[in-house]
Order: structure tokens, then sequence, then C-alpha cells
């Protein structure tokens, strides 16, 4: 029951798709999916899938589906790619299951897993997934170069190929990267937009802005390429390229003006007061939670309303954008023709190509029965425990709110740089059935991590192991290297109860590592060191040793005593100037220049003495000294 | 045939072979115009993709006969050429592209209501920013061919001098299409037949290929000649380069890979010498491309970089701080025991 109404939502889409390769073997439809969530939230699901058939594509003859990508494609025999760039956090708790059952989503950063043709051998697939990821990271304008062997594990149960390979599918291999460190900005945004027939420029893809797509609380970016073949019409199979973009955001914070974004409080009349608390009184207050469904207009949302259509080779069927809400709200819609279909809680509206699309929904009070949002299959989290620098824990939490057990598996791609100790792996409350395990090497390859395991119903199961940390060198640490270094997520599948295909996703959040780090200005702190040590030393002891002893007056004057000299009498000189004023003061000063001008002859006869002086002490000495001898 | 001495006349002009060929000053008064023949083409390359794609200024056309239409006239031709080169041949359709921001646009002329665009403003028509024309990968160039179909709001759209296809020098062609009817999704193989042929005709002289002789295989014999001269050129001066190298960086470490493809470049360019006296071009030609192909992996050797290797002012670098603090008392009291040994000599001179 529960998965039937699980899978309702990516059925729906599914038949769309199919529907429209039986038409003709060239297609594009493109779908934007609106749900309003709890808490003044807002789920947007834009869909663009494009079809060509194999013919085309082996004799590179392109019309919908982008040529960029499927030269990379060719090149690299990539049968089936997964590509995502995520950010931010879904809530579970107050949303609900993930859109999609999380199969168009991947974890914080850049995920990447794809099946590509081995050639038979083992290194050959290697060697063409360091090419895709290059090759991927020019198109994308993101640093998908850094997925290295270190970052690339080979899943065993994880993932099922979505595509139908015929008998191809022995020779494929699967390979996953993930980059929790990659920030998606503008730049990523750009290159898929331009992989798109009508480029953001007719259509639902006008509504994609940079501004807002960034801004909200969750969004995922997501490439898939895939061969389907259909059975009915004589099996031309077609390749299938589906792009969307899942984004929750919040409706106050995206209806802020761009010119005026900074967030104002409400007047305080506006605000209701809880009542129930103690200290709530006419100047303190305590709000209440929103729970009323706030006023939103499509335009403030994303920016500008939805310019003209994007319709190539479609039927009269087809809708491009569905709103999800209960039957009673009040919709206006303008520059749209709404079709009616049997469903009271979606609205299906199609655009036309010489009006642009606006959608407003008015405030309205928290209703009755409310959309019921579908349970999660799983609650993943997952944290680092632990203190210091040498060693941690990895604990992780699944608690499963169904009335039936759960099988699932469980992925970790850890770096080599953090080293598990499998042997105090420990699980709470739940069977362990498979363990796939492949240890790390040092920068050579990470650990790899895949775990089957059971839960019973309505319980948490705790997954515990002690990991030892390592000390990378010197050169290995990036540019901020206080900051950590980023854990990929957990990839958790619920199998379904069926078996086969399918079943959902549930990732975790990233986690950051702190390692022990050097102090890097050490390198300075030596050479200085080390350059004042020598100085002191060697300086002193060479002084000592080389350093004659003259008598001060037969030292030669060196010319910047001289100048030191002659700048200090300048400066007497301009102070005597200054205090002198009085004739008196002027009489007494030449009084006491004649005595200064005796003096100094007086002071000259002295020093002659002293010289004559001192050459009589010289000539004493000489004389001690003759008599000594003699 | 005088044409193509000149042409071998003006490749040879720059070489150190220049002195051993004769009498070329006969040549000089055509030199101009095979100067721009020559810059107008792609460089040689083992391997070409050809790249047909149509842009639409609007939402229409979204699909053209492209298939039948290449393989009707486009590749007759590149059968011809096999011999000079391998070729690839890929498609797109893209819509919604628009001209580039930086160029003035086309303006309305309104005694013909036509749409007119510079002849400045032909350099910049390709928007690089927007439309995606990612060269192929794999080793070769790519030559992009355009077709253009102007947006509903700006058509007919035609060049100010007249005509409506120009060539990019040593990157593609431009072609303007303007469509009978706003509403046409599909372009079929009968509308574009125009259009292929004047493909066919920048794809000639993006790849150098002679104006004269009338005959499409003496032209093409003739580019073969022209191949195999600028491809030993290209191949000797790369060699030359590699050697200049090796004894400038003299702590440099040669694989054993590149003194292979040394020896081979040697020995096929030695061959194709041979053939070229012997008339026997098409082997000339094979040697030729052998030995420009392995002269370029030996030069390009991927460990063979120039940084790895630090100058000797690193190693200054490292040592100074040490020997900084004990070297300067030293120095300056060698200075002054000099000046003081020049004073006692001087002295003594005085004195005795």
């Amino acid at each position: 029951m529960h998965l039937s109404t699980l899978l309702s939502l990516p059925a729906s889409l599914a038949l769309l798709t199919l529907a429209t390769v039986y038409a003709s073997p060239h297609s594009y439809t493109e779908h934007l999916h609106l749900l309003p969530l709890p808490q003044s939230h807002l789920h947007a699901h834009f869909n663009f899938t494009a079809t060509t058939p194999l013919s085309a594509y082996e004799s590179s003859h392109f019309r919908y589906f982008p040529r960029s990508l499927a030269q990379i494609l060719q090149h690299t025999r990539t049968k089936e790619l997964h590509l995502r760039f995520t950010t931010g956090r879904w809530d579970d708790e107050s949303w609900g299951a993930r859109p999609l059952d999380g199969t168009r989503e991947g974890g914080t950063g850049v995920e990447l897993w794809a099946w590509v043709d081995g050639g038979g051998s083992k290194t050959v697939p290697e060697e063409r997934w360091s090419e895709l990821v290059n090759s991927l990271s020019g198109l994308f304008c993101a640093s998908l170069n850094f997925i290295d062997s270190t970052k690339t594990v080979r899943p065993v149960r994880l993932f099922e190929p979505e595509g139908d390979h015929g008998s191809e599918k022995g020779g494929l291999q699967l390979l996953h990267g993930m980059l929790p460190h990659e920030v998606v900005c503008t730049e990523n945004l750009t290159p898929f937009l331009k992989l798109l027939p009508c480029k953001g420029k007719a259509g639902i893809s006008t509504l994609l802005d940079g501004h807002k797509l960034f801004d909200a609380t969750w969004q995922s970016m997501a490439i898939d390429v895939r061969p389907v073949c259909g059975a009915a019409d004589g099996g031309e199979c077609v390749l299938e390229i589906q792009q969307s973009v899942s984004m929750a955001l919040s409706i106050p914070r995206s209806m802020r003006d761009r010119h005026d974004p900074i967030p104002r409080p409400a007047k305080i009349e506006d605000v209701q007061c809880d009542e129930s608390k103690p200290w709530n009184g006419h100047d303190t207050c305590f709000p209440n939670a929103v729970t009323d469904e706030p006023a939103w207009t499509l335009s403030k949302v994303f920016g500008h309303a939805a310019k003209g259509a994007c319709d190539l080779e479609r039927n009269d069927q087809a809708f491009d954008v569905t709103l999800e809400v209960p039957s009673d709200r009040p919709v206006n819609a303008t520059g749209a023709s709404e079709l009616t279909f049997p469903s009271t809680t979606r609205r299906h509206y199609r655009l036309s190509a010489s009006s642009s699309f606006d959608l407003s929904l008015p405030a309205c009070p928290s209703p009755v029965n409310p959309m019921a949002l579908f349970t999660p299959p799983l609650y993943a989290t997952r944290q680092i425990a632990g203190h210091g620098q040498e060693r941690g824990s990895m604990h992780t939490t699944l608690r499963n709110p169904h009335a039936h057990p759960l099988t699932l598996v469980y992925m970790e791609s850890l770096p080599w740089y953090l080293r598990p100790y499998m042997h105090t792996l420990r699980l709470s409350n739940g069977k362990q059935e498979k363990l796939y395990y492949t240890p790390a090497l040092d920068r050579e390859r990470g650990t790899h991590l895949e775990l089957v395991l059971t839960i019973p119903a309505q319980s948490t199961t705790t997954l515990t192991y002690d990991f030892e940390k390592a000390v990378l060198r010197y050169t290995e640490y990036p540019p901020d290297a206080n900051r950590g270094f980023d854990v990929a997520p957990a990839v958790v599948r619920v199998l379904s109860e069926h078996g086969g295909f399918g079943g959902s996703y549930v990732r975790t959040t990233s986690l950051l590592l702190s390692l022990p780090t050097p102090d890097f200005s050490m390198p300075y702190n030596v050479i200085i060191l080390t350059s004042t040590v020598i100085a002191l030393g060697f300086g002193s002891l060479f002084n000592l040793l080389t350093r004659s002893f003259v008598l001060a007056e037969e030292v030669p004057p060196s010319p910047l005593a001289g100048i030191i000299r002659r700048a200090r009498d300048a400066v007497k000189g301009l102070l005597g100037k200054k205090t002198g004023g009085d004739e008196k003061e002027s009489k007494a000063a030449d009084a006491q220049a004649g005595e200064t001008a005796e003096a100094p002859s007086l002071a000259k006869e002295r020093t002659d003495g002293k010289a004559n002086g001192i050459a009589n002490g010289h000539a004493d000495l000489r004389e001690r000294k003759a008599r000594v001898v003699t | 045939m005088a044409d193509e001495q000149a042409s071998i006349a003006l490749l040879l002009r720059d070489s150190p072979l220049h002195d051993s060929f004769r009498d070329e000053s006969a040549f000089a008064s055509q030199f101009e115009s095979l100067q721009r023949r020559t810059t107008r083409a792609f460089k040689p390359a083992p391997s070409y993709h050809l790249t047909f794609s149509l842009f639409a200024g609007g939402s229409a056309p979204s699909s053209w006969d492209i298939e039948t239409a290449a393989e009707q006239y486009i590749n007759p031709l590149l059968q011809a050429l096999s011999s000079i080169s391998d070729f690839t041949v890929d498609t797109q359709v893209q819509l919604h592209a628009s001209i580039s921001p930086a160029i003035a646009g086309p303006t309305f002329d309104t005694p013909t209501i036509t749409w007119t665009l510079l002849a400045s403003d032909l350099s910049g028509f390709v928007n690089a920013a927007e439309w995606p024309l990612s060269p192929g990968i794999g080793s070769g160039s790519t030559i992009n061919l355009i077709l253009y179909v102007p947006h509903p709001r700006q058509t007919p759209l035609t060049l100010s001098g007249g005509g409506n296809s120009w060539i990019i020098p040593q990157w593609g062609g431009v072609q303007i299409l303007n469509p009978a009817s706003n509403t046409t999704s599909h372009l079929s193989a009968a509308h574009i037949e125009p259009v292929m042929l004047t493909f066919a005709d920048q794809l000639m002289s993006l790849l150098g290929v002679p104006d004269s002789p009338p005959s499409l295989s003496l032209r093409i014999a003739a580019l073969q000649r022209e191949r195999t001269t600028s491809l030993i050129l290209s191949a000797s001066s790369t060699l030359g380069a590699l050697v200049r190298l090796t004894r400038k960086l003299q702590s440099i470490a040669i694989p054993k890979t590149v003194a292979h493809s040394v020896e081979l470049t040697i020995s096929h360019l030695e061959q194709a010498c041979t053939a070229l006296s012997e008339g026997d071009y098409a082997a000339a030609l094979t040697s030729a491309k052998v030995a420009e192909a392995e002269a370029e992996k030996a030069f390009f050797e991927p460990s063979m970089v120039g940084q790895v290797y630090f100058p000797e002012e690193h190693k200054f670098a490292v040592y100074v701080p040490l020997l900084g603090p004990m070297g300067v008392p030293l120095v300056m009291t060698l200075i002054k025991e000099a000046r003081g040994l020049v004073g006692r000599r001087k002295g003594k001179v005085k004195v005795g």
C-alpha cells in the first residue's frame, strides 16, 4: 500500500516518457511539478527528457540530444550515466519522503556513477572512467577531475542499471565517485541549461535562475542518460537523457525582492503570541509557530514568470505544469490553459508559446485535512564521535518507522586517511546479512564498505566502528587545512519487498573530519631561527677573534660619526638661537661667547698637553721596557 | 603547374632548405594570393572532425534532413580526400540561438525591407559563449560548418556586401538561410541542397585545396604534394626543436619511447624524400604522415616537461638564509682588510 503510493509520482512520469517514446524516436518533453510543503516551503521539480534513436546516436546525427555530452559518452564507451549536484538538506521529519524516492538526487556536493564498457580487462574501465570525469569536468565547469582512484569505488548491490542494455549487460562495470567538498553554484547551472533544446529561453526552463535556485533550502540537479528499448513498435532502442532540477525553497525567503533582500521582522501587532506561556504579557511575546499557508506567486518566488513554451513534437494531451494542492484551495492562473483530469488534488496547465505564465495562490488558514505526506522509508543520520586527533568512531543511526521489517544496503566510501577498525564493527538491534569490504591502500584507494542489513519493524539500529586518523604529508593538506576534510555521505538503498529492480535511496549528510594538522609556519621559523643563531654565534666569535683594540683618538673618523656630530651641533645651534632674545641675554651670551672662545683654546692646550702626556707616557713605557730587557 | 611550383616555393621560403631552391623571384608576384590561401586553411592534421550545425534564431526549424544530404553531397568529396586525412561527420540542431551581443547586430534596411549584417560584424557573429560548439574529442582539428536560420523577427537577413555565406579562417564557415515560410519546422533535403553545395565549396577552401586547374582530381593530387612538403618540413623542425631542448636542459631524462619515435621519424623522412624523388607521391604522403605523427609524439611526451627540472637559482635561494649571516661579516672584514692593505702599501711607498 505504502509503496504504491510512494511510486505513484514516478510511475506517472515514467508513463509520460514511455508514451512519448512510442510516438516518435526523436522526442522532447518537459514538466514542472509544484507541491507546497509544511512550514512555508515549496517543492518544485523540473524534468526535461529528450530521446534520440540509437542509430542516429551512433552515426552522430543529433537533434534534441546534446551533442557535447554524446561525444563524451561515445568516446569513453559509457552506456549509462548518472550525475548529481546537490546542496542543502532535505528535512525528512517535516517534509516526509524524498521526491521520487531519492532516485534523482545525490549526496552533498557532486556524485557520479556510470556503467562503462569494460572491454574485458581490469584497467580499461579505470582509464575510461578517468577520461569521463575529466571531460565532464570541462563540460560542467565543476572540478570533477578530482575524482581519481582514491575516491572511486565499485558498489556491488547498491545500484542497478536503469536502462535496457540487453546482451551487453555482462560486460559493463559500475564505477562510483563522490566529491563532498564541491560547491555547486551558477557556473554549474549554466552548462546544464545549455544542454536543453530550448536553452532556458522558452518554456519552464526560463524559471531557473541561479539567484533563486541556490538560495533554496535544498536543491539537486541531476542528469541521467540511459538506453530504453520499447518492445511495442519494432523494438528500436532510444537513448534517453533526463535532466531534472529539484528544489525545496522557503517561500518567505524567495519572495523577498532581489533589490531589497534584508529580512525585516513583522510588526508586533501582526504577530500571534502563544498565550499558554507563563511570561506572556503586553511586552513579552513568544510567537506561535506559523501553520497558515502563505500567499505566493510563481513570478515572485522564481523572480519572473515563465515565458513562452518549448513545444517540440508534443501531443495534445501533454501538460507542462502540475500544481498539487487540496481541491478547495483557490488558485489563479494566467497565461495558460488548464486541462481537466480526474484527479482532484492536481491541476494541470499547458503553456502557450505567445504568453507568459503566472500562478498566484492567496494565503489560506491551515487546512482541515492537510495533504498527506508520505512517510520516508527510513531515517538515517551519521556522526563522528570521539575526541582528539588520533582516533574517533563513526556512529550511524537507522530508524525504521514502518510496521514491517526492512532490508537495506548501506554503503560508505571512506577516504584512505580515515582507517576503520573492522573488528570493532557493531550492529545493535539489527541483523547483518552480508558484508562487502575493500580495505584502503594509502594514497591509492579508499575504503569501500557495503553492508546488507535487516532492521525489524518500528525500531532503531545503531552501527558503530572505531577508526584511526592518519597524518598526511606536508604538501597534501588543502589551502585551509584547519577546516578539516570532508567525508562522503553514506548511501542507503531500501530494497523493495518484491525484490528486483527498484527501491528508495536515502543519503546521510557529509561529515567534517579534523586531521592532525601541522603548523605551516614552521619552515619559516626554522630558517629565521637558524639564521639568527648563526648570526649571533658566528658573528660574536668572529668579532672577538678579529677585532683590533686601539685608543679612542687613533680611530680614523668615520664618515657616519662626522655626520651625526654635525647634525647634533646644528640642532644645538637652532635651540640656542631660539632661547636667546634679551639684550642682557645677548650680552651675557657675548660674555659667554668670549669665555667659550677662551675655553677651546685652553682645552686645546690641555689636549695638547694630554697628547704630550701620552707621548711622554709612551716614552715612559719604552724606557721601562728597555730597563726590563737589559 | 606554375601555381603548384609557386606554392611549394612559398612553403620552402621560410625553411633552411631555402637556398637550395633556385629562381624563386619568378613566383614572388603570386606569393600574396597564395599566402591568403594558406592562412585561411587549417594546419595539416591526421584527422578532421566536420560538424554541421543548424542554428535557429527562434524555435523553428527544429530538424533537417542532413543525413541524406550529407550522404549525397559531402561523402563523395570526403572519399576523394581520404588520402589526405581521415574525416568524421556529426551534426546537431540548436534552437534559440541569439547573436553575440558584442557585435552591432543586423540593422533594418527600409528601401529593400531586409535586415543587413555589416562586414565588420562577420568575424564576431559566432556567439562562442552561448552556442555549444565544443571541439571534437580526440586528436585532429574540428571544422564547424554552420547554417543559421534567423529569427522570424529578423528575416530576411542578408550581408551588406551581398551574398549569404562567409569563411572564418582556420575555424569553419557560416551560411545564412532565409526560410520560405516562418512556420516550417523541418528542412527537407531538397531545401538544403544549395546549402550543401556551398558547404562543400567552403570545405575545399578550408582544407587548402588549390583553385586551379578545374579538374578536382588534379587539384587533390596537387594538394597531396603540398601536404607532403609541409609535413616533411614540420616533422624536421619538430625534431630540431627537440634536439635544442635536450641540449638546453642537460639534466632531462629521455625515455626509450622518445628515442624509438625519433628513429622512426628519421627513417620515414628518408623514405618520404626517396619516394618524392622517384615520383611515388602516394607513398611519400603516407611516410610523411607517419613521420609527423611520430615527431609530435616524441616532442609532447608528458614525462619530459621542462618545469620539473629546477633551475640553479632555486638552490641558491635555499642556501642564502643559512650562509648569509656567516658570509656578510666575512665579506665586510675582507673589504676592510683589503683597504687597509692598500693604505699600508701606499704608506710604505711614501716612506720608502
